[in-house]
């Protein structure tokens, strides 16, 4: 059962990789700052480290798919992220993907689960 | 603590981003213990906690700069790794035909030969290895510079693809390598051990070599010979770069043999390359009596040699160029 466990840590951390960055570019047509990102990612269900998230943001804004802007008006400094126009493109187009992809999916899935319960 | 986290991190990062990465992990934990906390007081505990959550400065740094974590990439790899199995065979051999003639002419120090031997083994290989490795990640480093430009205009098209080649004009791997392997054996020979290219005497046990080159010249000839070696091995490495026979491989190879050939010739034909004394030594050592059939005969191809390694040499050049080609037009 171990096996099997660590097996699945590897595909799911390969999983996670790709959809934690539509759940991030989901949640920005609002500007926000790192740490409120992962509160609201985590209400949602979509759990990220805050060290995962961090460079994932710097790396999309170099990308030029997010804007940045640091907030010194607060207690504490703060750098909010903002979808760039590029950004929102991107997203829509990704969303289309995304459901392609679930929707054939579901179906592969299920097609092998009626033949299982078929032969057993 | 929270600054000595956020030094461990940034310290591993480019001067440029530093300061903006360190004031963004620096809100980011203040957000976190806020979190943890709710409204009490923020105890060392706390500040632990946090920071153990963000896990491994060196691992959040590596998270950061994003970059790739190796020195020889996949797309030189298998040259990697083919260019240093030929150094390390070349190497591995020579260093065994030296240790091999070395015993045959002094067996009875064989002890320091073989101590000898594993010494520069030890010292030897590892410098190989560190070289050309540090050969190739120069060439990742310089290439990453300009991956971006190259992989711009990497339209690909079927007709790209190479045919597959034709059994008889594939060019074995093997062959080439060997080749290579035995063109440094020369090289080391010649540089290092020149004075046992001659004939052998063995009075009961080694005694010494009548040497067919002349050793007071020799150094000025040496840069040729080496030239001349370091041509072979251009040529057996333009055979592994075509893999097949093709015109062009036979226009270069034929261009290299060329030059190879003019820097022999000037070679032979220069003053004093050949041992003057040779069929005096040779009488000396007692191979030969002088006004023998056996010493007009030797003295004969001795001083013809020059003319005949000549036309050995025109013959084997003349006859590489046409085998090639021959093995370009055969259908």
């Amino acid at each position: 059962m171990s096996k099997a466990n660590e097996h699945l840590d590897k595909l799911m951390q390969e999983l996670r990789r790709g959809t934690i960055t539509i759940g991030v570019l989901s949640q920005l047509s609002e500007p926000q700052y790192g740490y409120s990102l992962v509160t609201e990612l985590s209400e949602k269900g979509i759990h990220v480290e805050p060290g995962t998230l961090y460079p994932l943001l710097r790396r999309l804004e170099k990308q030029g798919l997010l804007d940045s802007k640091w907030d010194t008006n607060e207690s504490r400094p703060r750098k909010y992220y903002l979808l760039s126009e590029t950004g929102k493109e991107v997203f829509d187009l990704l969303v289309v993907e995304w459901r392609s992809i679930v929707q054939s999916l579901n179906l592969v899935i299920e097609n092998k689960g009626d033949e299982k319960v078929g032969d057993d | 603590m929270i600054n000595r986290y956020i030094y461990a991190v940034t310290q591993k990062l480019p001067q440029a981003q530093r300061e903006d990465i360190a004031e963004e992990l620096r809100g980011l934990i203040e957000d976190m213990l806020e979190a943890r906390v709710q409204g009490r007081k923020v105890t060392d505990k706390d500040v632990e906690a946090v920071l153990v959550a963000l896990g491994n400065p060196k691992h959040l740094a590596q998270k950061y700069r994003g970059t790739k974590k190796y020195l020889i990439g996949p797309e030189l790899f298998d040259a990697y790794i083919l260019v240093l199995k030929i150094v390390l065979i070349s190497i591995a051999v020579s260093m065994g035909v030296g240790f091999v003639i070395q015993i045959i002419l002094n067996p009875i120090s064989i002890l320091d030969h073989f101590i000898d031997f594993i010494v520069s083994f030890v010292t030897v290989i590892p410098m190989a290895f560190g070289w050309t490795t540090f050969g190739f990640a120069i060439g990742e480093y310089s290439k990453g510079i300009h991956s971006k430009d190259l992989q711009m205009d990497k339209e690909w098209k079927v007709s790209d693809l190479a045919p597959i080649p034709d059994k008889k004009r594939q060019i074995k791997r093997g062959e080439s390598i060997t080749g290579i392997i035995f063109y440094v054996l020369f090289i080391v020979i010649f540089a290092f051990s020149s004075e046992y290219f001659g004939i052998w005497v063995f009075h009961e046990e080694f005694s010494g070599v009548v040497p067919f080159l002349n050793e007071e010249t020799y150094g000025s000839y040496l840069f040729f010979i080496i030239l001349i070696f370091g041509f072979g091995i251009i040529k057996e490495c333009l055979k592994l770069i075509f893999g097949k026979w093709t015109m062009k491989l036979v226009i270069y190879t034929s261009i290299v043999n060329l030059v190879s050939m003019i820097a022999i010739l000037f070679m032979v034909n220069g003053p004093a390359f050949w041992n003057p004394d040779f069929m005096l030594e040779l009488t000396q050592a007692g191979f030969l009596t002088e006004g023998s059939e056996a010493f007009r005969t030797v003295s004969g191809v001795w001083e013809q040699s020059t003319s005949w390694i000549l036309i050995l040499l025109v013959f084997g050049l003349i006859w590489d160029a046409a085998d090639g080609f021959l093995k370009v037009r055969k259908k």
